[in-house]
Formats: C-alpha cells, structure tokens, sequence
C-alpha cells in the first residue's frame, strides 16, 4: 500500500512541474503585456514597471525565480492590483470556494448514491425509471441553466431563499450548492447504479442473501463497498469539475470566489494572477486524482496486485 | 419449413443490420434522432426562414413577450427571439460538430497508433494521455482565450484538443483486442503497409464504439462552449450562441424570463436529444455494455 502512495506520489511531482512549465511559457507568449492599458503608460514609467516586475531578465531566470517564489508559498504581486498579492487574494478566496465545492460534493454523493442504490435495487422498474431520469434532467441542464432556473423559482417567485450572497443571510448557501453539485448527482447516481447492478450479480452477495441477511445489510454493508469504484475513480475528474463549475456558480450568485478573481484576471490579462490560480487548481486537481487513486486500491484489494508491479 | 428458412436468413444479418434493428425499437433514440435532424435543418436553412434580420433593432418595440409577431418575444433591443436563437443554434451545433470532428481525428489516430505498435511508444502515449486527463482542462481553456485572444478557430482547436482523451483510450482498448485476430495476421502476411492496416482493416473495425462516443461527445463539447460563452470568453458579439443568448437572459430574468427560458430550452433540448441517442446507439451496437 505504501508502496502504491509512494509510486504515484512520484509520478504526481514531474506532472505538476511540467504543468507550471507550460503554464508560465504560454503567459509568456500572450501578446500585449500586462500594463497595456487603455491609458497610455509614458516609456519610462513602463521600464520601470517591467524592472520592478523583472520582466527583462531572460525567461528560464524568471521561470526559476517564480518557481523558488512558488516553493515558499508566494504567488508574487498582482499585476493589476499592486497593492495586493497573488497569494493574499488566494487566500481570501480559497475558503469561499472550498467550501462551496465541499457542499456540492457532498450534495453530488448523497443524492448520487443514493439515487443509484435505490435504482439498482429494483432494476428497469418504475423505482429505477424514476431516479435515473431525474440524473439524465442533472446532466442535460447544465448549471448556468438550472441556477437561473432555480433562483427564478425558489428566490423570487416563492421567496423562500434569498437570490445572491455567500454567509450574509440564512439560507443562502442552499443555492449554490445545488446548483453545482446537481450535475455530479446525476453522474454518480448512473455510475453507482452500473457499479451496484454489477456488484449485486455476484457470487458473494448471493451467498449473503442465502445467509438470511436483510436486504439492507446485504445492499449497504455488502455491495456498497465494491459497487462505488466507478464513483471513487469518478471523483478525481469530478473535482476538478466542481472547481472549474465554481466559476460559473460565482458568477451567478455573487460569491467571493477564487472562480470570480480567475474570471477578472482573464479579462484584466492580470498575469501573474492567472499563472497562480491556474497552477492551484492543478495542484488540487492532482492532489484529489490522487487521493482517489489511493482509495480505490484500498477499496478494492485486487488492484493491489494488479498495480504493484507496474508503474502506471 | 418456412420458418426454418427465415431463422437461415436471420443468422446472416450483419452487425448493422442487428444494430439497426435493436435502435428502431427503442423510441426515444428514434425520437431524439428526429429532433436532432430538425435542428440541424433549422440551423441549415436559418438565412431562408428566419422570420426577421438578426441585428436590426427596434428600440420602440423594447423586450417584448411572446406574441403572433414575435413567437419567442423580443429582446431589450426589440430584436427577434426566435431569429437569434436560430442564428444562436448556428454556432452552437457547428462549435459541436467541428469541434468534436479534430477530438475525433486525434483521438482515433492517436489510439490506433498506440494500440497497433505497442510497446514503449503504447506506453508513452497513453501515459501523455493520463496526465492531460489529469489536467484542469477548463481553466486551459480559458488561459488559452487570454493568451491567443477569443476568436472561433482557436475555440474550435481548444475544445477539441482537451475532448480527444477519452476517444484515444477507447480506440486502443478496440484496437489492443483486434490486433491478434487473423484477419490482420492475413493483412501482415500479404505485405501491406502499416498505415494500410491501421486505416483500412482497423479503423473500420472499431467504427461502432466511436460513433457511440462521438454521439456522447458532442453535447460534451457543445456544453463546454456555452459555459464557455456564457462566461463571456466564448462567441464575442455581435455573434452569439446559446451560452452569451442564455447569458444575456439571466441578466433580465426578473423582467423578462422568456429572454432566459428559450434559449436554455433550445440548449437543453438538443442535450437531451444527444444524450438519449447516445445512449441508444450503445445498447443498439454494443449490447454487452449496459447503460454505464
């Protein structure tokens, strides 16, 4: 098992090397620099900005002095507010944004699952036909759709909840939540439905029904276990999907965000912004494939073998 | 006797023929394959029928709801809805098809070439494929709008770029299993080239799995560009698609709904109809693979 974390700790670093690599030579090439505003800025003044930004040293040097930087946790300064740094405005948003995707995630497995379960149990029956087209609706209706959807119905025709805000009124977290976790539901309720059909055509859970178990217990404590694979391999992608799905999310109700902050470095060209946050999210991104990874060789004992002596 | 004769018959049906016969029972496929058809005629022939000019305003008329004039209402500048959206389902379905065509061609390039050779090269380009897919494709995309600037041709390339991931994998598993099959074996022993192998005795031998995927990528990519446009960082006006229309449409749902409901119906319907084919065609060519 140590063995396994260790392998793919391994492969993990190179990658996320070659991602801030690749990242930092396309900001590089973008045309326009970031003091290209509308108001022209005098010669001068731009030297000097380009000096204090050291912009005219040669491009492996600054590569390996934002790397160094990177290693100490400093993103360097915004260039589009010099007042503030990368790292400050991560900080502010980071929080917002976690949180919001951990309430979608958790909106996405306990809806998901359950919805899968109880289609599994009762295949190609009214039981199954039901849920598994409330999760063809999820993923049909992309979030930028069922937001404004749901705020129309819930915020300003019933006025149950307020339309826009993150922990400013009670209620207001609801919103989002769902909104952005709902198409993950609907994903890992058709996975976890194929996982569990699959898992309860097995030979042991036969052999648990014959013992007399009680659905439930055969259902919950025997399949469950080997019929959410497909979804644990599932949340790595779905993480980096709730990440990227935040942006959208943030923007219609108005949350502080690393997704709002991504989106105006992206119309600003605030480069330094976007070269952080982009390899931010890679390093979640990596971090959670691997996590999943881990958890699926726990979860299913036979990988072990299986991955042991590769090393893929 | 004579049902003998037929049963005789039946056994020589070909994968296609079988495949057909399993989608014509299944209605919704039908169904959605019907609408899909519609919109794409629709989107064909928009310059002939739309009902109005697509930018010609009329600042009297102001956001309108639907009526006999303007079956879908008008917008805040008193333009067509019905007009825009046909414009809108333009870009949208060529974004998809065109798009989902370069993930196809990399894809199944890239597949057939790692599953025939094998090897190191098989396990170089699967790992490159495994660290991509690891990768935040989205927000690619959207460093690649800021550093190339947002323009049609590099959204079509991005899309497709990151959409070929899973079609690579796909076409090698077929391939991997192919390979050994005599058929190939005879095709080696008779001399031909290796590209002629790939591209005339394999690829059309994984041909079922890939329509099935390019079926389920398309919405993939279609959604992809709305989330992109409705971000703003997709189709710039005064083009729009269904993302900026849908986009537009949030801004004045207080007001005016029908600015947001029809677009994300027209969206939505064509996901549907997508998915639901998709879907079809996997239990109709692939009767092994149950839904998911």
């Amino acid at each position: 098992m140590l063995r396994i974390i260790l392998q793919r700790l391994f492969t993990a670093i190179p990658v996320l090397f070659l991602v801030i690599l690749v990242t930092f030579v396309l900001i590089r090439l973008a045309p326009g620099g970031p003091f290209d505003a509308e108001r022209a800025v005098p010669a001068e003044v731009l030297e000097n900005l380009n000096k204090r930004y050291k912009l005219n040293d040669p491009l492996p040097v600054q590569f390996f002095d934002y790397l160094s930087n990177l290693l100490r946790g400093d993103f360097g300064p915004s260039f589009k507010y010099p007042s503030r740094t990368v790292t400050e405005i991560i900080n502010a948003g980071m929080p917002v944004t976690l949180e919001l995707s951990v309430y979608a995630l958790l909106v996405a497995v306990i809806f998901g699952i359950g919805a899968g379960v109880i289609a599994a149990m009762r295949p190609n029956t009214l039981q199954d036909y039901v849920p598994m087209s409330l999760a063809m609706l999820g993923i049909c209706l992309p979030s930028f759709v069922l937001g404004p959807l749901l705020i129309l119905f819930f915020a300003i025709g019933l006025e149950w909840l307020p339309v826009s805000g993150w922990g400013e009124s009670p209620g207001d977290k609801i919103l989002p939540a769902i909104t952005l976790g709902a198409g993950y539901a609907a994903y890992i309720a058709r996975l976890s439905r194929g996982g569990m059909l699959e898992t309860l055509a097995q030979d042991y859970i036969r052999t648990a029904r014959a013992k007399g178990l009680a659905e439930w217990r055969v259902v919950f404590v025997h399949a469950l276990r080997g019929g959410l694979g497909p979804v644990v391999s599932f949340a790595g992608p779905a993480v980096a999907g709730l990440l990227s799905g935040s942006f959208v999310v943030e923007t219609i109700y108005q949350i502080p965000g690393l997704g709002r902050f991504y989106l105006q470095g992206a119309f600003n060209r605030d480069y330094t912004m976007i070269l952080g946050m982009t390899i931010l999210f890679a390093f979640f991104i990596i971090v959670c494939n691997l996590l999943a990874d881990i958890v699926q060789v726990w979860l299913n004992p036979r990988l072990r073998s299986l991955h042991g002596g590769k090393t893929a | 006797m004579n049902d003998l004769a037929n049963m005789h018959y039946e056994k020589g049906r070909s994968l296609w023929q079988d495949a057909f016969s399993r989608l014509k029972n299944n209605r919704l496929a039908l169904l959605s394959f019907a609408v899909l058809l519609l919109m794409v005629l629709l989107a064909l022939l928009t310059p002939w029928i739309a009902p109005y000019s697509y930018e010609e305003q009329n600042l009297n008329l102001g956001a309108s709801p639907p009526s006999m004039a303007h079956w879908l209402g008008t917008d805040v500048f008193g333009r067509d809805q019905l007009t825009r959206i046909l414009y809108g389902s333009r870009i949208s379905l060529m974004v998809g098809f065109i798009a989902t065509s370069v993930a196809l061609c990399i894809g199944v390039l890239w597949g057939t070439i790692a599953g025939y050779v094998g090897g190191r090269l098989d396990a170089f380009m699967m790992r490159f494929v495994d660290i991509l897919y690891a990768l935040p494709f989205t927000i690619f995309i959207i460093l690649l709008t800021v550093v190339f600037g947002r323009s049609l041709l590099l959204l079509f390339l991005a899309i497709g770029a990151v959409e070929w991931l899973t079609m690579a994998r796909i076409v090698r598993g077929q391939v991997l299993s192919l390979k050994h099959q005599e058929f190939i074996e005879a095709a080696v022993a008779m001399g031909f080239s290796r590209w002629r192998i790939m591209l005339r005795h394999l690829a059309p031998n994984v041909i079922g799995p890939i329509i099935i995927y390019t079926t389920l990528t398309i919405p993939s990519v279609i959604l992809l560009e709305s989330f992109l446009s409705f971000l703003g960082l997709g189709i710039q006006p005064p083009q729009s698609s269904w993302g900026s229309l849908i986009s537009y449409g949030v801004e004045t749902m207080e007001e005016y709904p029908w600015l947001l409901i029809f677009p994300a119906l027209s969206l939505s319907l064509t996901l549907f109809a997508l998915n639901f084919l998709g879907d079809g065609l996997r239990d109709a060519l692939d009767p092994r693979v149950s839904k998911d």
